[in-house]
């Protein structure tokens, strides 16, 4: 074979592995009821190899699918036939380790868990944590957006990458994101990430590495049955606590971890609920005087708490250890992903019973309670005639059942192989349109991961873009549409169209010559809300003040911290512009937090992206997308957030250090302890703001520790600080007719940026404990400009008269074009 | 895993082999643990892959000489045993598989004399005593030999100890609280005859009285772990005869023998000395677990100065016989003793029976890394329960010039018991 000999050009010959005996073992992943030989296997040392071998199919047409560990249980890294394997374990370089940025920059073969053995020293660890995580790469991670126990609070991968480098499947290499948490522009990073391979091969990943728990309270619950386990779950929930992560075992899955780890789990239990408290200890504290009572009061006829780091992992590996170890019960099984919203999982798995009973088939249940994310084990054996058939029928049955519950078919694992011909169960054939239509944007010939994701074409599978004649005639007017249909005929109507929300950033929404402005204000209000889910949905163009209100009332908020409330700011219009505030610092920014996005795309088509569930891995992340993407790919109609439990008291300390220096050491103390921080902000030179909130009980204790760290300050409480924390949030200090901007930052670059800053008139805001700056400054935009491009940050310009809305670093033009080519090819939402 | 095996062509040990391929569920849990996949880094190199290639060669869809080399490449340490969450017992399926595919490939020349030569010399204390004193003498030649038989020269010590022949019985000192057997070992007893007779003095110490039937012979291990289970059969036989049935225990001081011997089951399956061979199993106990079931007599003395020991788990002891308290607890005793744990304690060092002399490229690798590791706690001495392990330690420190003592477990004890 040609391509044989070529790829012997850029590896050794050891490093190709073409012999039976070689590609036999690469034909499965961790889902055996696939399996596919390739051409050939090779083991790239280098991104330059992985590179030259991407190049080489792309010449050659040759399908490639990128392999870590080849631990997927979606058959995500299953082989092609007609195509070769990646093998990305040996490209496993740790290229940089930033404790005080707080992250990593690896190559994709490092396992996960060597990310927190590379963190430990300096209290550090990676919290995404799937069950394969002593083995599984985070490359892998990566392409399947993993998840794990402890999402709940932590997120899945996609929250913790900053920054990718990686080759597109034509071998063009692109760089995305930064060290930053923030960001400007759309967030490609987020959209790679979850793209199952699709999008390419990541060449370099930057992770996020966050201080490790000071103390943790495992508690294992042991329940006479599964309804009585979901239903404390509920309880919990419904206390307002957060856990680090939730999980209920059936008695099969206890069965077979237990005869594999000995962990101690009571045999007799029909079902087992672990919750994990993790935080400072004078907070887990007080947490589990709420927890203890409500885990009593819920039917548990056994309650330990571990009492050690030791037994608290035997908990977990027994956990962890539970899809294997259920290989004791039977010689296959498949392992089902789905979602349910998290106020049905019991009547879910009384149904996943049902029709386990219905077919005949053995299920078994280990799953992430927390999130709603259901884990059945339909077991089988392949040795009998039509065994896999019926268990895929049952498979199918499950996830049309979480599609029919309003979830996903899959939290965590992919769409891969094996839930492929369900995707467009849960998509409309115009979410599904789009989707392959930005995948053939960015891999025309489709060789990266074929056959993933997508079912295989059938001939008459395309549907028509939409069904809106688009004109493009329009007059550049000011439109108002009242309904999706509306903003769908506009966008049809205008061949150059610019959204507006309450237009609290003019900078981003300028009215221009030629360009017809549409005000989003007719669709507005809340259209779901459920506190118990932590999820509530509503139209673009609501107020966020209207939300945040909402929120309040049943004791929740948004934790990326909008900025511009009083002000008018709308939902559509944050997410559009990514403006996040200082609260951002403790659970994460937009990106975090936004699940699920319905938008109308420059053809005029309805799109939607993600799901109203906590926790999805099903498509493209179209949220992850839009958020940044200031309408230029676009506009938005309805957005689904997460929300998180407000806390019951806040308390700030307000400190003036003498220098900058001072206070950069201070804000580097305070990042590098054990502590949960709401909010810590700099007004250069030395004025420091720290917030701390949680339960009425601890958080006094807890602001003494801060006030200790750094060294002095006065403690803000009540109204006041209420106050100090809403005027911030709207720029109260930048006089209303100053430039205004967001810049991504590093805490290491604040006193450079300050240098360089130092000739103009110039206020800035130092957040989220120095991922973020806000920079006000009178007259022209170039000096800013010209500092930033020397220092190369990018900003974004959310107030001002500047030709540019993002000066300084220009960011990657090559993945955004392609995105932007599938999505409004026409130009219809354009800047120039 | 789904397979077609089927297990009738393969004798009575064909239903072990399809159970254990049918368990494995290709999770890859046993990647990071495995020496080989963490070396080579490819799935041909770890326990699935080759789990997946010996399935093949079962169902006759890939030839056994292009699977075989990557079967051999596996150490048979069984930390994927350790690891595994289906419970997979490896060695069910590589050990009766090594011993069949053995019987079909005729391997390279070099191959086949040098299991002659295993098969010849390693049992047989007094062959093997006069082979390596013929092989000292050839070191300076190594350079010219094949890799393979530098290894083994490597791996001879400087200076072959004397060897004093042990005595039938040694009595228990104090009241008797057990009689056993010893297992005297074949190349242990050429190479570290020093082994032998501290366990005979620890065990007497603690009331143990300690018979050495003088007919027994090589327990058949290596020969087993080689493939060839006909000759392990008929060393296994000789000593079911000529250990006695009137003793507490059979105490066995060698990791790689006493996992042998509890394979033995196995072996003999469908074999009319079948149960014979199970009582004799279940009789055998390391001299690190028969002690610490025991209880020491008294507290150890403590040793002549303080040590730092680093322990290190022999595979056949931690993983294959999940034996790895015993013998902390028992240096753990020693008052001035202070145990060290060694990162990635539990990979293997490259020993493995004959591996050493049969990989060397890749144990020699493991060799030094395991070397660097104890370098880097910086004990006064390293300990272990395997004779095979102590070697290869001890010749990778010495490559590092590193002088450390490295003891068999017993040893340490003796010394302390012996300090007084």
């Amino acid at each position: 074979m040609r391509s044989l000999g070529a790829l012997k050009t850029i590896y050794p010959p050891e490093r190709v592995l073409s012999g039976p005996a070689q590609v036999a073992p690469y034909e499965s992943d961790a889902l055996t009821a696939f399996r596919e030989r390739p051409l050939a296997v090779v083991l790239a040392e280098s991104q330059e190899e992985v590179i030259e071998t991407v190049r080489l199919c792309h010449r050659e047409n040759l399908p490639f699918v990128a392999r870590g560990s080849g631990t997927s249980l979606s058959g995500g890294s299953l082989p092609i036939r007609e195509g070769i394997i990646i093998g990305l374990n040996r490209l496993n370089r740790v290229l940089e380790l930033d404790p005080a940025e707080r992250c990593a920059v690896v190559e994709p073969g490092v396992i996960n868990l060597d990310l927190s053995t590379l963190g430990a020293p300096h209290g550090l660890y990676y919290a995404p944590d799937p069950s394969s995580q002593s083995i599984c790469t985070i490359g892998g991670n990566v392409a399947f957006n993993s998840g794990g126990a402890h999402c709940l609070r932590h997120g899945m991968t996609s929250n913790h990458v900053l920054g990718l480098k990686a080759v597109l499947p034509d071998g063009a290499v692109v760089e995305l994101g930064s060290k930053s948490l923030e960001g400007v522009g759309p967030d490609l990073t987020g959209f790679f990430v979850g793209s199952e391979g699709l999008f390419g091969i990541a060449l370099e990943i930057t992770v996020r590495l966050i201080p490790k728990p000071e103390s943790y309270k495992t508690i294992l619950a042991a329940y006479n049955s599964l309804e009585a386990a979901g239903d404390a779950v509920a309880r919990v929930v419904a206390t307002g606590l957060l856990p680090g992560a939730m999980e209920i075992m059936d008695h099969l899955a206890i069965e077979a971890a237990e005869a594999a780890v000995h962990a101690g789990y009571p045999q007799e239990a029909t079902a087992l609920l672990i919750v994990e408290l993790e935080g400072e200890a004078a907070e887990v504290e007080a947490e589990f005087q709420l927890l203890e009572p409500v885990i009593r009061a819920s039917g548990a006829f056994e309650i330990r708490v571990a009492r050690d780091e030791g037994e608290r992992l035997r908990i977990w590996k027994g956990r962890k250890s539970a899809f294997s170890a259920v290989g004791r019960l039977s010689p296959d099984y498949i392992v089902q992903d789905g979602v349910v919203p998290r106020k049905q999982l019991g009547s879910a798995l009384a149904e996943i019973e049902m029709l386990g009973r219905k077919h005949g088939i053995r299920v078994a249940n280990v799953f992430h309670a927390g999130d709603g994310n259901l884990h059945p084990l339909i077991l089988f054996d392949g040795t009998e005639a039509g065994a896999l058939e019926k268990a895929e029928e049952l498979a199918g049955d499950i996830l049309q059942m979480c599609i029919r519950r309003g979830g996903s078919i899959t939290g965590e694992h992919g769409v891969g192989m094996e839930k492929r011909e369900y995707l467009a169960h849960m998509f409309a054939p115009t979410d599904m349109e789009v989707m392959k239509r930005m995948r053939r944007s960015i891999d025309p010939l489709e060789i990266a991961n074929r056959r993933k994701m997508f079912p295989d074409e059938n001939g008459h599978g395309r549907v028509s873009a939409s069904e809106i004649t688009r004109s493009g005639n329009g007059a550049g007017t000011t439109l108002r549409p009242g309904s999706f249909r509306e903003v769908q005929q506009a966008v049809a109507d205008h061949a150059r169209i610019r959204p507006r929300g309450g237009g609290t950033k003019p900078a981003l929404s300028r009215p221009s010559a030629g360009i017809a402005s549409l005000e989003l204000s007719g669709l507005s209000g809340i259209v779901e809300y459920e506190p118990e889910e932590y999820t509530f949905t509503a139209l673009a163009g609501t107020p966020v003040a209207q939300v945040r209100e909402r929120l309040a009332r049943e004791g929740q908020y948004l934790p990326f911290d909008p900025v511009l409330v009083r002000a008018g700011a709308t939902l559509g219009g944050t997410v559009a512009a990514g403006t996040g505030g200082s609260g951002r610092y403790r659970y994460g920014g937009i990106r975090d937090f936004l699940l699920g996005v319905r938008f109308v795309s420059g053809r005029a088509e309805l799109v939607r992206g993600g799901s109203r569930v906590v926790k999805n891995a099903a498509g493209f992340d179209l949220p992850k997308l839009m958020v940044g993407s200031l309408g230029r790919l676009g506009i938005l109609v309805e957005m689904t957030f997460k929300v998180f439990p407000l806390a019951r008291r806040w308390l700030t300390l307000e400190a003036a250090l003498p220098s900058l220096r001072e206070a950069l050491e201070a804000i580097r103390r305070l990042r590098a302890a054990p502590l949960d921080l709401a909010a810590v902000d700099l007004e250069p030179p030395g004025r420091l703001l720290v917030r701390v909130g949680g339960r009425r009980e601890s958080v006094g204790a807890r602001l003494e520790r801060v006030r200790e760290l750094v060294g002095h300050g006065a403690q803000l409480q009540g109204q006041e600080e209420r106050d100090h924390w809403d005027a911030d949030r709207e720029f109260d200090w930048a006089p209303p007719d100053w430039n205004l901007m967001k810049v991504p930052m590093t805490t290491g670059r604040i006193a450079e940026l300050e240098e360089n800053l130092r000739s103009i008139p110039c206020r800035t805001r130092y957040c989220a404990g120095g991922s973020l700056a806000w920079l006000a400054w009178p007259g022209p935009m170039d000096p800013v400009d010209r500092a930033l491009g020397h220092l190369d940050l990018t900003g974004l310009v959310i107030r001002g008269n500047g030709d540019t809305a993002r000066p300084g670093r220009t960011q990657d033009r090559v993945f955004s074009k392609r995105i932007q080519d599938a999505l409004d090819p026409d130009g219809r939402f354009s800047e120039a | 895993m789904q397979h077609s095996i089927e297990p009738e062509r393969f004798g009575p040990q064909g239903d072990a082999m399809a159970h254990q391929v049918k368990t494995c569920v290709h999770c890859g849990f046993c990647l990071p643990v495995c020496p080989t996949y963490k070396d080579l880094g490819q799935e041909m190199d770890s326990p699935r892959g080759r789990i997946l290639l010996m399935k093949e060669m079962l169902e006759g869809s890939l030839e056994i000489e292009a699977g075989l080399p990557y079967v051999d490449k596996c150490l048979g340490c069984m930390a994927c045993v350790t690891a595994c969450p289906s419970g997979v017992e490896y060695g069910e399926l590589l050990t009766p598989f090594r011993a069949l595919a053995r019987n079909q490939v005729k391997g390279t020349l070099l191959d086949r004399l040098t299991r002659l030569g295993f098969r010849l010399l390693l049992p047989y204390p007094r062959r093997f005593r006069a082979a390596a004193a013929l092989g000292r003498l050839a070191r300076p030649f190594t350079g010219m030999l094949p890799e393979r038989m530098a290894a083994m020269l490597e791996l001879l010590p400087r200076k072959l100890p004397s060897s004093a022949s042990l005595p039938s019985v040694y009595p228990a000192i104090g009241s008797r609280r057990a009689r056993v057997a010893l297992l005297s070992g074949c190349v242990q007893q050429v190479l570290s005859p020093d082994i032998n007779w501290a366990t005979l003095r620890v065990l007497a110490r603690n009331g143990v009285e300690v018979i050495v039937p003088a007919e027994q012979g090589c327990c058949g291990a290596l020969a087993l772990h080689t493939g060839d289970a006909d000759h392990a059969r008929r060393l296994a036989v000789r000593n079911f005869d000529a250990i006695p049935n009137d003793v507490d225990a059979v105490i066995t001081n060698a990791a790689g023998c006493g996992s042998g011997i509890k394979e033995y089951p196995l072996l003999f399956r469908g074999d009319g000395r079948e149960e014979k061979a199970r009582r004799f199993s279940t009789r055998v106990q390391d001299v690190s677990e028969f002690l610490d079931n025991l209880g020491l007599k008294r507290e150890p003395p403590p040793l002549p100065s303080a040590m730092k020991v680093a322990y290190h788990d022999a595979c056949h002891l931690a993983h294959a016989q999940g034996i790895r308290s015993a013998p902390r607890k028992l240096l753990g005793r020693i008052p001035n003793l202070t145990l060290m744990e060694l990162m990635d304690g539990e990979t293997c060092c490259g020993s493995a029976g004959t591996y050493n002399l049969e990989q060397p490229e890749i144990a020699n690798r493991l060799g030094a890394n395991k070397a660097a590791v104890i370098e880097r706690v910086q004990p006064d001495a390293v300990a272990a329960g395997n004779v095979g392990c102590l070697m290869q330690i001890e010749s990778h420190l010495r490559r590092l010039n590193s002088t450390l003592p490295v003891l068999h477990t017993v040893e340490l004890l003796d010394r302390a018991y012996e300090s007084v």
